[in-house]
């Protein structure tokens, strides 16, 4: 069953807009073999929602080139412990329940139930409003990829919002 | 591995793992309180570690977003 997104050609269109603002690649990123059980893995979670640890320094959501940091979110904080400073998603649904688009709890419960092995002590969190993909590989990937590694993650689990 | 909502948008990145969901921006696993379907996406993403062959993997979810709002209305109903 192949379903169709709901905003169809969104690629083209904010390229169109601002040309050379949306990543592509030319080859695709190596399929990396993983020989562990998920239930000894230790998984991280990377997000563009822009949830942080309450009272931490807020993205800055109105830069018109974009936010090129990132917050370290404790994994086991609880979605109370957590806000949003994003402008570019509808956050209804988050607001109501933070899980629809930072499945904190999720992961934890499925961590308790031994279907994942463990969690990294921070997951990952910046925005996706950022204009200039060069400069964000150059800082916000490699800087969440560094710490990610350090971390000892197994498994990175990456979510836009 | 990543969810995504926007297949054009991935297919350009070429992650090596990818959950397709057809949902709203903002709701990538789910709805509100429909803890079995953001269970599903989260279980869906993490097996693509053994049933991927080639890098980019795109794996479409079975459901629509009318069905998962359907679904999440009448959870939140049930819930008072």
């Amino acid at each position: 069953m192949r379903n169709e997104q709901l905003r169809p050609g969104l690629w083209q269109v904010v390229n169109d807009r601002y040309p050379g603002s949306m990543i592509t690649k030319s080859d695709a990123v190596p399929l990396a073999r993983f020989e562990k059980p998920l239930s000894e893995a230790r998984l991280t979670f990377v997000s563009t929602s822009g949830v942080q640890p309450k009272g931490t320094l807020p993205f800055d959501v109105a830069h018109p080139i974009g936010d090129y940091t990132f917050r370290r979110v404790p994994s086991g904080s609880s979605p109370e412990d957590l806000e949003i400073h994003q402008l570019k998603y509808p956050t209804d649904g988050a607001m109501r329940d933070l899980n629809v688009v930072y499945p904190i709890t999720r992961l934890q419960e499925l961590v308790a139930e031994g279907t994942i092995g463990g969690l990294t002590d921070n997951f990952y969190s910046f925005i996706g409003y950022n204009m200039d993909p060069g400069l964000f590989e150059a800082t916000v990937a490699e800087d969440i990829a560094a710490a990610v590694e350090e971390e000892g993650a197994d498994i990175a689990l990456a979510s836009p919002a | 591995m990543s969810v995504s909502c926007a297949r054009d948008v991935t297919e350009h990145a070429k992650p090596p793992r990818a959950v397709f969901v057809p949902f709203r921006m903002g709701h990538l696993f789910g709805t509100p309180f429909h803890v079995e379907l953001q269970r599903r996406i989260i279980l869906v993403a993490l097996g693509l570690i053994e049933t991927a062959e080639d890098s980019p993997a795109i794996l479409d979810l079975d459901i629509t977003w009318a069905q998962a709002r359907r679904e999440g209305k009448e959870i939140e109903r049930l819930r008072g």
